[in-house]
């Protein structure tokens, strides 16, 4: 062990020893402190009621809320879209002004004036959200749930050769990887979207649940085969640039369009390319759930644009942030601990590399018009500016 | 498997009865959840050159509720049209069938389809394309079902 020197910077005691949860109690104890005199004069009524033996029993009275009309099922059950039919349900506001936890569709109106406000609720606008398939796809993504512990056929994996094992644990690596920002960005955004929009919270709490499902199946299945190989730094500035994304619509672009559109590319060719049913069947369910994801992106994307106070002026930004975009997300893409693996498996072997870039050039170029065919869809015309090469990079 | 049941393919028959199977077996596809789409499921030329066979399947929820031979009026219906020659057709089939339900690793549907040959998806509306493929282990079930009867083929064509 080195020497330390009397007064040196490795000799100075460590700082003492005040635990992160001590700051975080005092603030928390002096914001509802300060705020004393709302909560507690509720407490304090609350209490005098419930001592008086009265009842209070105002909850009895529906007011002007419409209550009475009863939700009916539809043909698969009782879905958001039967419940929003009925008028007492509340209307999803294009701002949101309710910052807090009151159902929309509660009676809330009285109670304004004393209720908190979240200040963590920001995403306030309805455009910077909503897609018009997003109750399909909620309903869709509960219906089409699977379980990586039970609906794999694990028992059955076969033992590969170790280039072919290797290029598989690698490819999932990389997925694993992948996944944990698809999971994070919703996340991110889930908890600052008031509840006035809670079909856009219950959809995105379903990829969540699908990104954890996506991780999980991944890191078993490198696991099972040996183990995980290598992160890479292109990954990790592609999916810092996802999660840093300024705004919802921009990330969701990013994330859902771009990203899982080529995810749902590497996953379709996962299937194709896959060595052993086991596999087949991960990268079969795994491309369902994204298929889904990217569903939303296109929508919310459009949702967004169609509603853009000035239309020119958003395509404009979202042109700026795509050009950065493109290019962070193309560092995951290039990356030789992504492409090679994946030429491997498509090759058949090491041996048989070249051949599989071959086709993998071929895969490019299929990857690219499907994600400039989605963005015309959303009405984000972006063939002229794309940053991203038609051509594979190494395509002769 | 019921020996009885020779289908013969390309044909309407062959397609109603995977509707058939998938309609009787509602347990497996709820477990695989909704199904929402109208798929065009074309045989190139099994009719005579130039003469595809289109038989137009609704997946609603679990079940199917229509299959028709389409016809031109029903051109605009479908979501995404998934078609092939009839020999490719043919080899995914006797694929499935020796596996007993489960084809080669080279016969699944998304195998094929990949690069747009032996097999090729097709819509006009890349949301509409991508129904394929959020679906696609319920199709893979639905085309895997005609293992459990035996399809004939025409050893002419």
């Amino acid at each position: 062990m080195a020497k330390i020197k009397a007064g040196s910077a490795a000799v100075q005691p460590p700082p003492t020893a005040t635990p992160v949860g001590v700051e975080s109690i005092a603030a928390y104890e002096r914001e509802f402190g300060e705020k004393a005199t709302e909560w507690a004069a509720i407490l304090q009524e609350n209490a005098e009621l419930l001592k008086s033996g009265r009842y209070s029993l105002h909850w009895l009275d529906p007011k002007d809320s419409g209550w009475g009309r009863r939700a009916r099922p539809s043909s698969r059950g009782l879905t958001y879209a039967d419940v929003n039919q009925l008028p007492q349900s509340g209307e999803m506001p294009k701002t949101a002004t309710w910052l807090n936890f009151a159902p929309r569709g509660s009676i809330r109106e009285p109670y304004r004036d004393r209720m908190p406000i979240v200040e963590s609720y920001t995403v306030v606008d309805r455009d910077e959200l909503w897609a018009d398939n997003v109750i399909t796809l909620y309903e869709e993504a509960k219906a089409r749930q699977w379980n990586a512990t039970r609906d794999i056929p694990w028992s059955e994996l076969e033992r590969l050769p170790d280039d072919l094992e290797k290029a598989t644990c690698q490819l999932c690596t990389f997925l694993t990887e992948v996944e944990f920002v698809a999971g994070d960005f919703p996340a991110k955004w889930l908890y600052r979207i008031p509840q006035d929009f809670l079909e856009v919270k219950s959809f995105l709490s379903t990829q969540i649940m699908d990104e954890a499902r996506h991780q999980e199946v991944f890191r078993k299945r490198a696991f099972a085969g040996g183990g995980l190989l290598h992160s890479a730094p292109g990954f990790e500035w592609a999916l810092k640039a996802i999660l840093d994304a300024p705004t919802h619509t921009m990330g969701t672009f990013l994330l859902n369009l771009l990203g899982e559109g080529l995810v749902l590319s590497i996953f379709r060719s996962g299937e194709m390319i896959a060595k052993t049913h086991v596999d087949k069947e991960i990268f079969r369910r795994c491309l369902q759930d994204e298929a889904r994801h990217v569903s939303y992106g296109v929508l919310e994307l459009k949702n967004s644009i169609d509603h853009a106070p000035d239309r020119g002026v958003a395509i404009e930004e979202l042109h700026r942030f795509a050009d950065v975009g493109e290019l962070v997300i193309l560092s995951a893409f290039s990356e030789p601990a992504l492409v090679e693996p994946l030429a491997v498996l498509l090759g058949g072997g090491l041996a048989k590399i070249d051949q599989g870039m071959e086709g993998m050039a071929k895969l490019w170029s299929m990857f690219i018009a499907e994600y400039l065919q989605r963005c015309d869809r959303a009405g984000f015309p972006r063939d002229e500016r794309c940053k991203i090469p038609k051509q594979a990079i190494w395509a002769k | 498997m019921t020996p009885s049941e020779r289908i013969p393919f390309p044909s309407l028959a062959w397609f109603q009865k995977l509707c058939e199977r998938m309609n009787a077996d509602r347990v497996r596809y709820e477990h695989l959840g909704y199904v929402d789409c109208i798929v065009e499921f074309a045989v190139r030329d099994a009719r005579g050159p130039g003469r595809p066979l289109r038989v137009q399947v609704t997946f609603d929820e679990f079940s199917v509720t229509d299959v028709r031979d389409a016809g031109p009026a029903d051109s605009e219906r479908a979501d995404f049209t998934l078609e092939a020659d009839a020999k490719a057709w043919r080899e995914m089939i006797e694929s499935i069938a020796t596996g007993k339900g489960r084809p080669a690793l080279d016969q699944t549907l998304n195998y094929l389809s990949h690069f747009d040959s032996p097999f090729r998806v097709s819509a006009a509306d890349p949301l509409k394309r991508d129904l394929y493929f959020r679906y696609n282990q319920s199709l893979q079930e639905f085309v895997n079902a005609s293992a459990l009867g035996v399809t004939t083929f025409d050893e002419r064509r």
